[in-house]
């Protein structure tokens, strides 16, 4: 199973920090998911040390499998004293799962999160426990099995309480508006990524506000349990051209979807594979070459300018470009595992100091890429040499 | 009358010298030539792989006449003169 994982928030209004914090990491063999959401006492900076704080420590005991009570007690004791209250407090999610679906869950004066099968809320059992130096502190503990299509949706008490007080939610949204909410959204869309569910639910809770100003911080993390979408990028020929036909076949075998950047790359595979490229230059846009097509291919680009580009676009987190780059950045967006065939053979043309612009080398950008997508966008990204 | 074809490169190498395959330059044949020509995208020629015996990129065809170093200027007058000669 892949886990698709995003969290969008929104700051408590005046405020210029978020006090709701949000981390996740995947192991580096890619098997385990640990993710927290902590919500700081008050706002603003003060609230963001707070929950980043927690978060961070939280994510690092996780990690080393240290007992939850242990951590959650070192955790209270290292918090800076809030001068106005007394008191060091950051509630807090944490997640630890598996791609067999196996998940642990510890919750800490957060909303308790949403177990969904398709539309229908499923309420794991827990454990709790009480904190021997606060005695209104309680650890509440899950441990259970998610199945394929399963969600897991964790929010800050923002979108719980949001529209407190107000006519039409004067108790607040509550965890049951919130519940309600996201049932809506799944009947509406099964397959609703999480991306868009987590952004749907803050904007559903900020629209209950009075004025439509956030008055907590606001925060909606969802994991979805599903099978992975998955790509292949073939980017630079082999370095031996012996194994030209080979890393081909192994492109036209693989299972899910496809692109090539490069132009060399694209007349290899028209070559072994028998596949005609075809040129679509009405669809030039900026000042990248054009994309093409091919049968059985999405996606065919110019390699380095439009690789480059698309890094370029992944960090500053414009997507919604229409040239040859925001194309293939749609393409790693709709995907969840993406591997990369990276020829090791260069063009030494590209080198020519006499080159009017600077060339990347092609490993270079992809490892940038890769960094991008696993970091930014919470993609599983391997690279393979060849 | 058979139309001339102008292939245009669009390798990394063609697009950075000066982009014979940039849309303005396209654009101009095109509004210039009509019909008279065909204009067709190649993904890469690869001849700046061979970059000692071939001068510089970027590269055009003009049927089967290879241009080098082709700027807007240098691919009118091979299609006029092949015009000329028709």
């Amino acid at each position: 199973m892949f886990i698709d994982i995003d969290c969008a928030q929104i700051k408590k209004f005046g405020q210029n920090a978020y006090g709701d914090y949000f981390v996740s990491k995947r192991t580096d063999n890619q098997e385990r998911l640990i993710a927290v959401l902590s919500d700081g006492l008050g706002s603003g900076i003060k609230a963001n040390i707070l929950s980043c704080m927690t978060a961070n420590m939280m994510m690092r005991f996780i990690e080393e499998d240290i007992p939850i009570q242990k951590a959650a007690q070192t955790i209270m004791d290292s918090l800076p004293v809030c001068q106005v209250r007394q008191i060091s407090y950051a509630t807090f999610s944490a997640i630890d799962c598996q791609n067999d679906g196996s998940v642990w869950v510890v919750e800490e004066g957060n909303p308790s999160f949403l177990w969904m099968r398709g539309h229908e809320a499923l309420e794991p059992e827990y454990q709790e426990y009480t904190s021997p130096k606060f005695s209104d502190r309680h650890l509440k503990i899950y441990q259970f099995k998610a199945e394929v299509g399963d969600r897991l949706i964790f929010c800050s008490d923002g979108v719980t309480q949001a529209g407190i007080g107000t006519a039409n939610y004067p108790l607040g949204f509550k965890r049951e508006g919130f519940l309600e909410y996201v049932k809506e959204c799944l009947n509406k869309q099964p397959n609703i990524s999480s991306t868009e569910l987590s952004s749907k639910v803050i904007q559903k809770a900020l629209s209950v506000e009075p004025g439509k100003h956030a008055g907590d911080d606001i925060s909606c993390a969802v994991l979805y349990f599903r099978n992975p979408r998955k790509a292949i990028v073939f980017t630079g020929p082999p370095y031996n051209k012996i194994k030209d036909r080979e890393y081909c076949l192994a492109f036209n075998f693989f299972n899910g979807k496809k692109a090539i950047c490069g132009g060399t790359t694209a007349n290899m595979i028209s070559r072994e594979l028998k596949k005609e490229i075809v040129n679509l230059p009405q669809t030039q846009s900026g000042d990248l070459p054009p994309v093409a097509a091919m049968e059985g291919v999405e996606l065919v680009t110019e390699g380095i300018l439009t690789l480059t580009r698309a890094t370029e676009y992944l960090e500053r987190e414009e997507l919604n470009h229409q040239d040859a780059a925001g194309q293939l950045v749609d393409f790693f967006l709709s995907t969840d595992i993406i591997e990369f065939m990276v020829g090791a053979m260069l063009n030494q043309a590209h080198y020519d100091p006499s080159l009017p612009i600077e060339i990347e080398v092609r490993r270079t950008i992809i490892k940038k890429m890769k960094k991008l997508l696993e970091e930014k966008y919470f993609k599983q990204v391997t690279i393979h040499y060849i | 009358m058979k139309k001339i074809q102008v292939k245009v490169c669009q390798g990394t190498t063609c697009y950075v010298m000066g982009g014979s395959g940039s849309k303005s330059i396209l654009d101009t044949l095109t509004e210039k030539y009509g019909d008279k020509i065909e204009i067709v995208s190649v993904r890469c020629f690869e001849i700046c792989h061979k970059q000692d015996s071939f001068s510089k990129a970027p590269y055009v065809y003009v049927d089967d006449e290879l241009i080098s170093s082709a700027s807007l200027e240098k691919v009118i007058n091979v299609i006029e003169s092949k015009l000329k000669n028709e």
